[in-house]
């Protein structure tokens, strides 16, 4: 196995993340699957709107494209169709990729653009100062639900099986050798590839609820039962449960793996 | 006085179909026209233990257990197996063993190397009993033939060429009790396990690779912020963070090499290289058991 901080602009290190940050364990397991398919690095392109996980393409030896707010799958669109020969892969937050940008990820995945969207829902908008976001569970607290979110948040990997991406995962960020696995799946996967990577925000999640840092968030984020996660990853936010309660959480793994035809921008194409 | 009533063993590894051969045995003996008995122990089959079953037949048997050194074929589906069960055969039986090793976890001697004390290959305990013996690669020929999972038939196949039943009964025992769908892959691996050849028996094990001794943690302390993920998760308390939030190495002998502080660091700061000293050879596991 070769050192992944080969991938890094080591220059830009140490990165910006919060201490505890998962984000930095995600990229780790990404550019470990990029080592595992011996992808050729000037042909990788990582596309980034804005946001906390947006940053991560800041700190990569790959061809980078930092687009505006929620526009990602946009931008990762029109490159994917002047450059097919690219390994296309989009980072983005789940306020990113979900509130701002809901309209852009499910066109790209209706089309079935072959690219892969890692989404890093860490359920708050981190850089922005901690407000509820679609993915804050319902009862968690907020900068701007300060009692509780009222809301039921959105299961994003629904959400994209209904719009027509070919291949759905989600992984939690306390488990990167599987994630590593995944997201190397979806990098050879032909068509749109979504992975939802549950991660935390210990600075603005974590210090709401009570949670703690980094270290307690991620083994928090145990698979409490067969396929059923708590609490990022949850419909209901529960602090406190006696070990053994089934939460309605949502399944992890692979969702969803169909093949259809990619879109290839010709009219007769592919 | 009627003949003495002969006997027969399988034993294995959870999983591997020993329970169905020997009951394919069995109703082979039935319709060659024996009082046939049977007993079977499957503890722990599913988690790779130890599975076994005794046969015994003849005019009329009365108990289905096979007394020690009297066994006329001893059926190994995997080779610590054969070890475990060699002393049931009589003088001048036979011994069928697959050559396949499945190395049971709590045989490892050194969490670093991962030396275990699985015994090595070797027909040499065998010589001074005067037993035949046939060590074949079952689930090579299976695979071979379409199917990994019919390597228990490979061994049947073998068996039956020191019993003296007609291949009538055995094909028709075969038929009548694998899964459907499987019935022709299972005949061609038993006729393929009656001409099978002794398999060519692998070296014996290698040194382990790699290094033992504890391994080198490297740590980057203008990368690290101090989260506390890495002393949180490793396995033996290796790490710590101080009251200035700088992670310190409190205990870098425990380490095993695992590497989930490297792969849970979230600023790139961990990494663990291989120790400096060679690994403990495989001979000389047992001198470090003594030691401690």
């Amino acid at each position: 196995m070769s050192d992944v901080k080969t991938y890094l602009r080591e220059w830009a290190m140490p990165h910006v993340l919060c201490p505890g940050c998962a984000h930095g364990i995600v990229l780790r397991s990404f550019l470990e699957s990029v080592d595992q398919l011996q992808l050729d690095r000037d042909k990788v392109a990582m596309v980034a709107g804005i946001g906390c996980s947006s940053r991560l393409i800041g700190y990569v030896d790959f061809c980078t494209l930092h687009g505006t707010h929620g526009r990602a799958p946009a931008f990762a669109t029109g490159l994917k169709l002047a450059r097919p020969e690219l390994n296309v892969v989009v980072v983005t937050g789940d306020g990113d990729a979900l509130a701002i940008g809901g309209n852009h990820l499910i066109h790209a995945a209706r089309r079935n653009i072959d690219m892969t969207v890692l989404m890093l829902n860490n359920a708050i908008y981190g850089m922005t100062g901690g407000q509820a976001a679609p993915t804050t569970p319902e009862g968690a607290v907020a900068s701007t639900t300060p009692r509780g979110n009222t809301e039921p948040n959105f299961d994003a990997c629904k959400l994209l099986i209904g719009a027509g991406a070919s291949h759905v995962a989600r992984v939690l960020a306390v488990n990167p050798l599987e994630m590593t696995k995944i997201m190397a799946d979806a990098m050879t996967h032909p068509g749109f590839s979504f992975i939802e990577v549950i991660s935390d925000c210990p600075e603005y999640f974590g210090r709401y609820n009570k949670v703690g840092g980094g270290a307690e968030m991620l083994s928090w984020m145990a698979v409490r039962d067969e396929g059923i996660t708590i609490p990022l990853a949850s419909k209901k936010f529960v602090k406190t449960l006696p070990p053994s309660t089934p939460l309605p959480g949502m399944q992890t793994g692979v969702l969803h793996r169909e093949i259809r035809p990619v879109y290839s921008g010709v009219r007769g194409g592919q | 006085m009627p003949e003495p009533s002969r006997g027969l063993l399988l034993a294995g590894v959870g999983g591997q179909g020993v329970i169905l051969a020997s009951m394919i045995v069995a109703d082979a003996l039935v319709r060659a026209g024996y009082d046939v008995k049977q007993s079977e122990v499957h503890g722990m089959a599913q988690r790779g233990g130890s599975v076994f079953s005794h046969i015994r037949w003849g005019s009329n048997v009365d108990s289905p257990l096979v007394p020690t050194g009297s066994a006329e074929v001893l059926a190994a589906f995997e080779w610590a197996e054969a070890i475990r069960w060699v002393e049931y055969v009589r003088d001048g039986g036979a011994v069928v063993a697959d050559i396949r090793t499945i190395v049971p976890p709590g045989s490892c001697t050194d969490t670093r190397s991962w030396v275990t004390r699985y015994p090595t290959i070797d027909t040499g305990l065998f010589t001074g009993r005067h037993l035949k013996t046939r060590l074949i690669d079952a689930s090579a020929t299976a695979a071979d033939l379409g199917n990994a999972r019919a390597a228990n038939s490979v061994i049947l196949g073998s068996v039956a060429a020191f019993l003296d039943i007609d291949d009538v009964h055995w094909e028709a025992a075969i038929a009548s009790l694998v899964p459907q769908g499987t019935v022709e892959v299972n005949l061609a691996a038993f006729r393929a396990g009656r001409t099978v050849s002794d398999a060519a028996i692998p070296q014996a094990v290698p040194d382990p690779e790699g290094f033992s001794g504890p391994h080198q943690i490297e740590i980057r302390h203008d990368w690290c912020k101090g989260c506390d993920i890495c002393s949180r998760f490793c396995p033996e308390f290796c790490l710590d963070v101080d009251i200035d939030g700088k992670l310190v190495v409190v205990n870098s002998d425990a380490c095993t090499g695992c590497r989930l502080c490297e792969i849970l660091c979230p600023d790139f700061a961990i990494t663990i290289r291989p120790p400096l000293e060679p690994a403990v050879a495989a001979g000389s596991a047992e001198a470090l058991r003594s030691d401690t």
